[in-house]
Parts: structure tokens; sequence; C-alpha cells
């Protein structure tokens, strides 16, 4: 992995976490991206806290460095609390998570490991915890948080050890 | 139909979460109207990721059109001349980025920026991400 990152020139200065990045070099993706962003954390049917669940655990197994040392302050708001966030490892079945915030974590480690592999039971298990609307949202919170994570990965300059916890709006 | 609903198709399925869809549809159309990476070259990436996730839903929808001779060519296009440098460089940043994106090196970096700027690297990586994370949903929902 690069300890450089990949594009450092003319990035802009607005004060705006997504737009001073190298995303803003992207111009026509800027705006949509942050609507988009929005709407997963402020419009979906699942609560922010929630949707923290799965992009930390997308983090962790990305090991995207900032992506882990972010908390959203608006999950923190819906009920997230760092004794939920130490419970989102490896073994989180065996954590005392309830049941449907164990789904979110299996369902997203199908997503990040192997999306062919889900087994009917695993399909009911949802159905019955989570509407179609829910389903769509949970889905739509990994592929956005995975495609910046993995962006960020990939564009370079990723420190190698972990950041102290930064407690962050999410960008509007 | 899928597992969770009886919608047929993926966007169906994304328009049941209305709070979501309309934002989601103007985020994913809006990468095929960038001024750093052609929606062609996109579309040979997007059915790359597909190939790699063998996916045949993906790789059965057509975004952008492309000659027959570059669909066809694609699983074998670093052996093909009917690429262009810049796609050839695009399509071997998209295989290690489909395997490991920690595994992209500093070299397959600078050939797409030679070739698109930074910004296109930028725009690459971000449509890699989307295309990645569309066909992995749609592989979780059963297409």
């Amino acid at each position: 992995m690069s300890n450089q990152p990949r594009v450092s020139a003319n990035l802009s200065k607005t004060g705006n976490v997504v737009r001073d990045s190298a995303l803003g070099l992207v111009t026509e993706t800027v705006d949509p991206y942050l609507r988009f962003n929005h709407a997963i954390w402020h419009n979906g049917p699942l609560t922010a806290a929630e949707v923290e669940l799965a992009r930390l655990r997308n983090a962790r197994k990305v090991n995207c460095v900032f992506c882990k040392a972010v908390r959203y302050d608006i999950a923190i708001e819906a009920g997230l609390d760092e004794a939920k966030v130490e419970q989102i490892t490896d073994d989180f079945n065996q954590s005392e998570l309830s049941e449907r915030e164990k789904l979110i974590l299996a369902y997203t480690d199908y997503y990040l490991q192997q999306p062919t592999a889900m087994t009917s039971e695993f399909k009911q298990r949802l159905t019955e915890e989570f509407s179609t609307a829910e389903i769509v949202h949970l889905s739509l919170a990994i592929m956005l948080c995975n495609c910046f994570s993995r962006c960020a990965v990939s564009l370079g300059g990723m420190p190698e050890e972990d950041l102290p916890r930064m407690q962050i709006s999410v960008p509007e | 139909m899928t597992w969770f609903t009886e919608a047929n198709t993926q966007q169906d399925i994304i328009d049941r979460a209305p709070t979501l869809a309309p934002t989601f549809k103007t985020f994913y159309d809006s990468f095929w109207q960038l001024s750093s990476a052609p929606p062609s070259l996109l579309e040979l990436c997007r059915l790359r990721v597909a190939q790699l996730h063998q996916s045949d839903y993906q790789w059965q929808h057509q975004q952008i059109k492309l000659s027959t001779e570059k669909r066809q060519s694609l699983s074998e296009w670093s052996k093909s001349a009917v690429y262009t440098d810049t796609e050839k460089a695009c399509l071997a940043f998209t295989e290690v980025y489909c395997m490991d994106p920690q595994a992209i090196t500093d070299a397959q970096a600078e050939a797409v920026k030679s070739e698109l700027g930074d910004a296109g690297l930028v725009a690459l990586i971000e449509a890699l991400g989307l295309f990645y994370g569309m066909t992995r949903v749609s592989q979780l929902w059963g297409f």
C-alpha cells in the first residue's frame, strides 16, 4: 500500500472535507455523492446507529484507517456507543449485540466476502426482521461505505497506524 | 423476483426505498457524463468487474454500447490489439482494485494518471467502487 497520496495537486480549500479532498477533482460527482450520502444517513428507514454498525464493520474489513477512526455524531445521538463498537469484531455472533444488529453485521460480511453464499435460512431471518425498504437501505449503505473506503485506500497516503477516534458530522 | 421482493430488476428493487432511490439514481447517472473519464472506458471497466465476479446479470446489462469485438475480447484484453493504451491501463487497474485495493502499485496508478490525469484517476477509482458495489449488491439480491 502506498504511503504517499497519489493525487495532491490543485486541491481546493473550501472548508468542506469532501470538496477539499481528491474527490473534489471530479466535479460532476461531488454534489450527487453528498446528496446520496445525506439520504443514506438521514432519510432511510434504518437508524443512523444501524448504518454506523455496517460502516464500521466495512471499515475494519477494508482496513481504511480514516474510516475506522471516524464516529458520526448522528449515530451516537441515535444510540451507538463505544461498548457496542468494541463488539464489531469477527466474533460478533458471540457478543451482546442484539439479533438485529448481528444480522446487519452478518449481511455486511456476506457483501464483503461472498455475496453469492447467503443461505436460505439466513435470508429468511433477514426478511423476518427487516422490511424490503430496510434491506435496500442496508445494501446501499454498505455499497456506499465500501465504495469510499476502497477509494481512500486506492488513493494512497493511508497512515500505517490507527488514528485517534474522531467524532464528526456527516459531510454536507 | 428475488428472495425479499417481487421486483424483477436491481433498479426496481432500489425503487422500493423511495426516500433513497432518486438520490442514488442521480449519483449513479453522474458517472456517465464525466469530462475526465469517457463513458465507453468506464463501461469496459464495469464489464470487467462483472466478469471478475462471474455476474451474468451485470454482464448482460448494457449501460453504453461498445463494439462487439471489445465486449467479446474483454477477458483477454491484455493480449488484444483492439484496446487502446488508456483502456489497458484502466483495465489493469480494475483487476487489482477488485482483488485488493491495498495491492495497487504506484506504477499502476501512474499509468492511469498519465492517460487521464489526476481527476481521471479519482473518477476511475470512484466508478470502480460503484460498479463493484452494484455487482455485489445484485449478487446479494440473487441476480
